[in-house]
């Protein structure tokens, strides 16, 4: 028999000696492993070979970025008007407004007045520091008014879920609003830099170039109407059906989107909000082609990196 | 092998004087030591992230931003020219008031033309509503004095006096735009311009013009700064 305390040996009965034993060790361990240098996770192995990652350039947004984005905007609705002047669409009957008549000469000079703006718009953009921008506006171009002549003059393919949908019931109508929709998202988009650009002179010259262009859009809107002058403030001048519709027949396909007709005052102050375009043909359930035309933004600027196509 | 003893607390704190480091006390300050030294050793990494997330953006761009934003509001000078553009939308108020008075209107001439003193009364409160307690809140006499007869002649004559009126005014608010500082009442007369431009082609249209260089305005009037 000896003094020696029996050990326990089912590990259960861990002594108090043996713990700070334990949690010494840890701790010496966890300095030393601290202590090392190697912080850096290192690079993923590649397997293969690809390009590197490139470097997006800086999205600036000065003066000068603003002020050709509008020169694009201007020669992109000019360029719209010539696409429009060509195809002598204004200068046919229109069978939902009998009484439009031919606005080729109207829409005419509209297209000066913005080759023009365009002109002024580069020269103000030069002097700011930034180089001219000499084409449409890319976005504006592929994403809105682009879509519109498509649709107006050819349709849509049928796809899996859609049916073809033809060219435009009355291509006359389609272009004379998008006329207004353009001059009125053109007033709009000059209204909207005023408090971006940084000198007061910008702004009152953006604004010169901006009221030509309201006064365009009340000119044309009540050209296709012509009792057209202030709608929804107090007693609206506006008949009743203030709206081009089509009444479906009985049995028949679903009525097409009706399409709001332009009033040369729609608010007492200039407006901000996008100018919704509707025309084209109906599709199988009669709705026709939507776009909002709206004042640029961080998609739709031509920052110094980018260029004309 | 030496047989570390333990004093107990009670005798510890009897005992005099500095106590020889116990092995639990040196447990205890390696223990810290080590996670002392762990945490030393992550502040790179730490700072690292602290230091990635502050050079977030190009040092290139945080050089091209070289453009001082202007102050949203109004300074003391915009207060003297935001004062006389509400003078002006108070005396277009007066004015319309006068034309209104005028006997043949057709209603939709009638509309048209409340619609716009309207609007113009709008205009005047919104301004009113920005420059506070220092808001004239009154017309220029001068101003209407030499409008008036414009205002309250034959129907033709009034429409195409305010036409004029529209006119000048816009001409007005691009000066005062070209003169404005802070940001916040530029966008209100912008706005206010951009409409007022439309009520040039409204009422040349209402009056039965054709011409569209009347139409569009070919020829701005005179701005009133300065005259009122």
């Amino acid at each position: 028999m000896t003094n020696e305390i029996a050990l326990d040996n089912d590990g259960r009965h861990i002594d108090r000696r043996g713990l700070l034993r334990i949690g010494g060790l840890t701790a010496a361990a966890l300095a030393i492993a601290a202590c090392s240098n190697n912080t850096e996770a290192g690079t993923l192995g590649r397997v293969g070979q690809g390009g590197t990652t490139p470097a997006l350039e800086d999205p600036i947004v000065n003066d000068g970025v603003l002020l050709r984005t509008m020169a694009g905007l201007s020669t992109s609705i000019a360029n719209a008007y010539q696409h429009i002047l060509d195809g002598k669409f204004l200068a046919k009957a229109s069978e939902t407004m009998p009484d439009l008549g031919d606005q080729t000469e109207l829409v005419t000079v509209f297209r000066t007045h913005h080759i023009a703006s365009a002109k002024s718009f580069n020269a103000l953009a030069v002097k700011a520091g930034a180089e001219p921008w000499t084409c449409g506006n890319t976005r504006l171009d592929s994403a809105s008014i682009n879509p519109v002549f498509k649709r107006v003059e050819v349709g849509a393919p049928a796809t899996d879920s859609s049916k073809v949908i033809g060219p435009s019931d009355d291509p006359t109508r389609d272009y004379v609003n998008l006329v207004h929709s353009l001059e009125s998202m053109f007033a709009s988009s000059c209204q909207a830099l005023v408090p971006l650009l940084s000198e007061s002179a910008l702004r009152s010259s953006t604004m010169q170039i901006g009221i030509r262009s309201a006064r365009h859009s009340a000119l044309i809107a009540l050209r296709i109407l012509p009792s057209g002058y202030v709608a929804g403030v107090g007693e609206s001048l506006m008949p009743a059906d203030n709206a081009t519709t089509t009444t479906a027949a009985d049995g028949g396909p679903p009525a097409a989107t009706a399409i709001p007709l332009p009033v040369a005052l729609p608010a007492r102050f200039g407006l901000l909000s996008p100018t919704s375009f509707i025309g084209g043909a109906g599709d199988e359930n009669g709705v026709r082609l939507r776009v909002n035309f709206e004042t640029p933004s961080l998609n739709t600027f031509a920052y110094p990196f980018s260029s004309c196509p | 092998m030496e047989i570390e003893v333990t004093e107990s607390g009670a005798f510890a704190a009897m005992t005099d004087g500095r106590q020889p480091m116990s092995r639990r006390a040196a447990v205890r300050v390696g223990a810290g030591v080590g996670v002392g030294g762990a945490a030393l050793s992550l502040l790179p990494f730490l700072s690292g992230h602290a230091v990635a997330s502050a050079t977030t953006e190009p040092a290139s761009a945080v050089e091209a931003t070289t453009t001082t934003a202007p102050p949203l509001r109004p300074t003391a000078d915009d207060i003297t020219l935001l004062s006389f553009a509400q003078q002006v939308e108070t005396t277009a108020v007066a004015l319309y008031n006068e034309a209104l008075k005028v006997t043949g209107w057709s209603d939709q001439q009638a509309q048209v033309v409340t619609f716009i003193r309207d609007a113009h009364l709008a205009y005047a409160q919104s301004l009113s509503g920005f420059l506070g307690r220092v808001a004239p809140n009154s017309i220029s006499q001068k101003l209407f004095d030499s409008q008036k007869d414009g205002f309250s002649g034959a129907i033709d004559l009034v429409l195409a006096s305010a036409e004029a009126l529209e006119s000048a005014a816009v001409a007005t608010h691009g000066d005062v735009i070209a003169e404005l500082v802070g940001t916040d009442a530029a966008s209100l007369i912008a706005s206010i311009q951009m409409n007022e431009a439309r009520y040039c082609t409204v009422l040349a249209d209402l009056a039965g013009e054709t011409d569209p260089a009347v139409l569009l305005v070919d020829e701005e009037a005179a701005s009133l700064v300065g005259k009122g």
